[in-house]
């Protein structure tokens, strides 16, 4: 199946998770773990890059629903890059549109001012 | 269609695991472009039943029954297609006293009734059998 992750550091030092494939039953569990991987590392704001994400299913919304949770618990947040109409429509139609900072690309993620970003 | 209006039927088994879960997604993607779906609806086709086969997938894995398949049938009419996902994951009644669903579940289902015409869950002996229809455009 293909799918790929690879974690980087964003110009303005957020740690961004790139996702590439089929984000599904099979391969979440991979996102849930290097989210759980950042979290534990003391990641305040996380970005999670989905512009090479060809499909994207309710397992995978539900590990970005409690990376969001867990980091604006800890008064942080979940970031996404979503330019894929198709990828962005999975959100619209479930609402989680309005509740994800969804961006078209990496130049428009900005660190929230004050907080810590890693 | 193919074939003039000829209905047609293909069916598929995979082992009730998450690996094969993209398999069926791509057996619906090759069985919906023969029909008069437009690009999103049979992206449409291929997350509802993606949606369908994830949930029985994760109950095999609570039931702790690995060796369950999943049959995918679809039916291909000039109007409609008709998938049935018949598991034999087990019961989905939860006896953990936490209300019977899976973490993702509510999610999956709500996604399936915003992607097709029509869904129906039923129970069976050994599994549960979902039947979605997805209504074609007119020619």
């Amino acid at each position: 199946m293909n799918f790929k992750l690879q974690t980087r550091t964003s110009e303005n030092h957020l740690p961004i998770i790139g996702l590439e494939g089929e984000v599904d039953v099979y391969t979440a569990p991979q996102l849930k773990q290097q989210m759980i991987a950042l979290l534990e590392q003391g990641a305040k704001q996380v970005v999670v890059d989905l512009t090479n994400v060809e499909y994207l299913d309710s397992t995978a919304l539900g590990v970005l629903i409690g990376g969001l949770k867990r980091l604006r618990e800890a008064e942080g947040n979940l970031m996404l890059i979503c330019p894929n109409p198709r990828i962005r429509r999975v959100f619209e139609i479930t609402g989680l549109d309005k509740i994800f900072d969804i961006h078209n690309s990496e130049n428009e993620v900005q660190p929230a001012a004050g907080k810590e970003t890693a | 269609m193919a074939n003039g209006d000829s209905p047609a039927q293909v069916e598929l088994i995979i082992p009730c695991r998450p690996e094969f879960v993209g398999v069926a997604r791509l057996a619906m993607l090759g069985v919906a472009s023969r029909m008069r779906f437009s690009y999103d609806e049979v992206e449409d086709i291929r997350l509802a039943v993606g949606e369908a086969c994830t949930t029985s997938v994760e109950w095999a894995q609570r039931n702790r029954r690995p060796e369950s398949t999943i049959v995918l049938r679809s039916e291909i009419t000039p109007d409609k297609l008709i998938v049935d996902i018949i598991d034999t994951a087990g019961s989905r009644q939860d006896d953990s006293g936490v209300g019977g669903q899976l973490d993702n579940e509510n999610l999956g289902a709500l996604l399936i009734t915003l992607l097709v015409d029509e869904v129906k869950v039923e129970p069976r002996p050994d599994g549960t059998h979902v039947r979605m229809v997805k209504n074609a455009g007119q020619p």
